[in-house]
């Protein structure tokens, strides 16, 4: 089994009534909450982190690309990625990655794509979403109703433009373009293997099935909640009478390892919390607008991953909502003044749910062990998404999560799958011999 | 082409299904008297019977009410990617249902479209009432965004009488078999995709630069309640228009001034078209 240490970038400092004060995370957070200099050294700590995972053992570092989101700093993947590229020197750096369709042309990212392979050697993965609804039709505007026809188009586009031996003009819907010519071209052949982060639509399932690319659920709910996701998929493998190599899926899990299960509820609390509550603190009025869904996942019932977190934090608020208005109403009966609460009150999700419920694994390395094993088999997936980072996270922290991952836990998983399957998916770099030295 | 008639109280309805480049538009005839054209709105036609204005319309008229491609069971259709590929097809539709120069009612999104047509084909329709159209932008009072909310606030937006909006929004009571209920969910998500399609992120698509050629009398009306386009748009149409005739304001009605106040509506239809 392959670890890709993942990092999502979040904005640790929000306030800590954010859920009550402030409707959403996402689209239309309010800018004034952001500061700059928390902003920067955010992203310098995180690349930090990034590249601190690489030099330990992870097999790979992942990035994703969100917009208008205080849980995802990264606009641009592909200019972390970049400095990745050059920072570390055998980790696969796994970019889930750009939003096809808001790229115009989409040739941007065959190109810079080309130009990360190039740098790193030939160590990239190209992941390529179709996107949120928040990043793709509210904070980029997109039709819904034409993203999914965009995006295949630009799919088409990219990877003709990575295998094409000859210049060649491309007449889309959405793009025209007389010359198509990529340079650089990706160093690995013939072309960096391509995953499909997916949050939950079962066309995404088939277009994986037709045409062999990993299927990546980027779950925030854990193993357990991703299991039905996860069988949908392989389901539709079955039909079409493909290989169940566990290569061809990815899935992305919260995870946090302490000494004792004790210690580790007692270190990760607030940072679990933090995202949780705040990080997914998104309004549901940008979860599910007409026709980002397609009628095949309308016609399924599927709830898709934001649209759960949506829901969720809804339902939070509600309850909230209606226990102020039960208190108010008793301390009125009783003639005496309402008191505020805490914003950890009831309704806030406790740490121990989260655990009970498999968003986060939690342990000591030897029950995160026996954990994430039963994650690799249940799901049938080769590639885990780890999560060592979450919410606001402090950086030594972050560092010891890592840290006990890497020596006391991966060593003990890794071989999950290896000697069974082969990763057809996997980055295949140039011989060392043929690799730059950065730096001299 | 197929053709299905039924009688309601007062007035007979003709429900047919015409070809439409590969699928087919469901067009609905109801009514004896001078023919007069009908362009839904936002929440398109009713599975069964008539729109509330259509009904009212139809004691005294023949109407003629095509649903658009992706609305109220017409097929969906993956073609029209942008505005004018739906005036277009509006264009082949009005045609083909024979609703081609006829007087037009026409509410909001429909009202969009039948501007955007009659710059271009004179011919098409020979004088408008546009129920509280789309098409105009202005960043001091902006359209509200209705699919950034969710179903309960769309439904506020859109009216302030829940009974407008249930066509739309619940689920059709006369339906039993679970796989029915299931396929008119998709229709009902198919038509608020198309409705999304043309007003998204922001419908105005330029309409101030033709609106000098709808030159058939234009005569305005807008509900007060109106929470989508606010009311004062009808200031800034009868601005860009030749010829508006007539600007009415519906107390109580919201943006679907045709389900919400239909015998008021019809009143004035009535009065402008004839």
């Amino acid at each position: 089994m392959k670890f890709v240490w993942f990092h999502l970038m979040p904005y640790p400092d929000l306030p800590k009534d954010f859920p009550d004060r402030y409707r959403s995370v996402w689209v239309d957070i309010d800018p004034s909450l952001y500061d700059p200099a928390v902003g920067h050294r955010a992203y310098n700590e995180y690349i930090d982190q990034l590249e601190f995972a690489a030099g330990l053992g992870f097999d790979g570092v992942g990035i994703n690309e969100h917009h208008s989101n205080a849980y995802g700093l990264m606009p641009s993947p592909n200019i972390i990625a970049a400095t990745l590229a050059r920072s570390t020197s055998d980790a696969a750096i796994v970019v889930l990655g750009d939003s096809v369709a808001l790229y115009n042309p989409p040739i941007r990212i065959a190109e810079e794509m080309a130009m990360l392979d190039g740098i790193s050697g030939g160590r990239l993965v190209a992941g390529f979403p179709v996107g949120s609804p928040m990043d793709t039709v509210f904070a980029y505007g997109t039709n819904p109703a034409t993203l999914r026809e965009r995006y295949h188009e630009g799919m088409e586009l990219i990877r003709r433009a990575w295998t094409s031996d000859e210049v060649f003009a491309f007449n889309g819907r959405y793009n025209k373009l007389r010359y198509v010519n990529v340079w650089p071209r990706p160093v690995q052949k013939p072309h960096p293997p391509i995953w499909i982060p997916g949050g939950g639509s079962v066309d995404t399932w088939d277009y994986c099935v037709d045409n062999d690319l990993v299927y990546c659920y980027l779950s925030y709910f854990g193993y357990k909640a991703g299991l039905a996701t996860m069988r949908g998929f392989w389901d539709k493998m079955a039909e079409r009478g493909k290989p169940l190599n566990p290569f061809q899926g990815a899935f992305a899990q919260f995870v946090a390892v302490a000494d004792s299960e004790k210690e580790a509820f007692e270190l990760y609390r607030e940072p679990a919390e933090y995202f949780f509550n705040s990080c997914l603190h998104v309004y549901a009025g940008f979860a599910d607008p007409p026709g980002y869904k397609t009628p095949n996942t309308v016609r399924a019932g599927v709830e898709g991953m934001v649209e759960r977190a949506a829901r969720e934090a809804t339902a939070r608020s509600e309850a909230k909502a209606a226990d102020k208005a039960a208190d108010k109403a008793a301390d009125k009966a009783a003639d005496k003044p309402t008191m505020p609460k805490s914003s950890s009150s009831s309704q806030m999700m406790s740490f121990e749910t989260m655990v009970e419920k498999g968003y986060v694994v939690l342990g000591s390395p030897d029950q995160v062990i026996s954990k994430l094993r039963e994650v690799g088999t249940s799901m049938n997936v080769g590639h885990l998404l780890t999560l060592a980072h979450f919410g606001n996270m402090d950086n030594e922290l972050v560092r010891y999560n890592t840290e006990m991952l890497a020596r006391k836990v991966l060593p003990e998983v890794q071989p999950l799958f290896e000697n069974e399957w082969e990763d057809h998916w996997w980055p295949r770099p140039l011989p060392s011999a043929q690799r730059a030295e950065p730096g001299r | 082409m197929s053709t299905g008639t039924a009688t309601s109280a007062e007035v007979s309805i003709t429900r047919r299904s015409v070809d439409f480049r590969g699928g087919s538009v469901t067009v609905v005839e109801a009514g004896q008297g001078p023919r007069i054209g009908y362009l839904h709105g936002m929440v398109g036609l009713p599975t069964h019977g008539l729109p509330p204005l259509v009904a009212e319309l139809a004691r005294d008229h023949t109407v003629v009410a095509p649903a658009l491609p992706g609305f109220s069971g017409s097929t969906y259709c993956n073609d029209l990617r942008v505005q004018s590929d739906w005036v277009v097809a509006l264009s082949e539709i009005a045609d083909l249902a024979g609703l081609t120069g006829l007087p037009l009612v026409a509410s909001s999104v429909g009202a969009m479209l039948a501007m955007e047509l009659v710059a271009v084909r004179p011919e098409a329709f020979p004088g408008l009432v546009l129920l509280a159209p789309l098409g105009l932008w202005d960043a001091d009072e902006p359209v509200a965004d209705a699919f950034a909310t969710t179903l309960s606030e769309q439904r506020l937006i859109l009216s302030p009488n829940r009974a407008s909006t249930a066509a739309i929004f619940e689920d059709d009571p006369t339906l039993s078999d679970p796989s029915e209920r299931i396929e008119d969910g998709v229709s009902r998500y198919l038509t608020r995709t198309s409705t999304a399609s043309l007003v998204w992120p922001i419908p105005e698509h330029g309409l101030d630069l033709r609106a000098h050629l709808v030159r058939c009398a234009v005569t305005l009306v807008w509900g007060e309640e109106d929470r989508l386009v606010p009311p004062s748009y009808d200031k800034r149409f009868a601005a860009v228009l030749p010829s508006v005739v007539g600007c009415h304001r519906i107390a109580g009605a919201g943006h679907l001034t045709d389900w919400d106040a239909p015998a008021e509506v019809a009143a004035i239809v009535r009065a402008a078209l004839g």
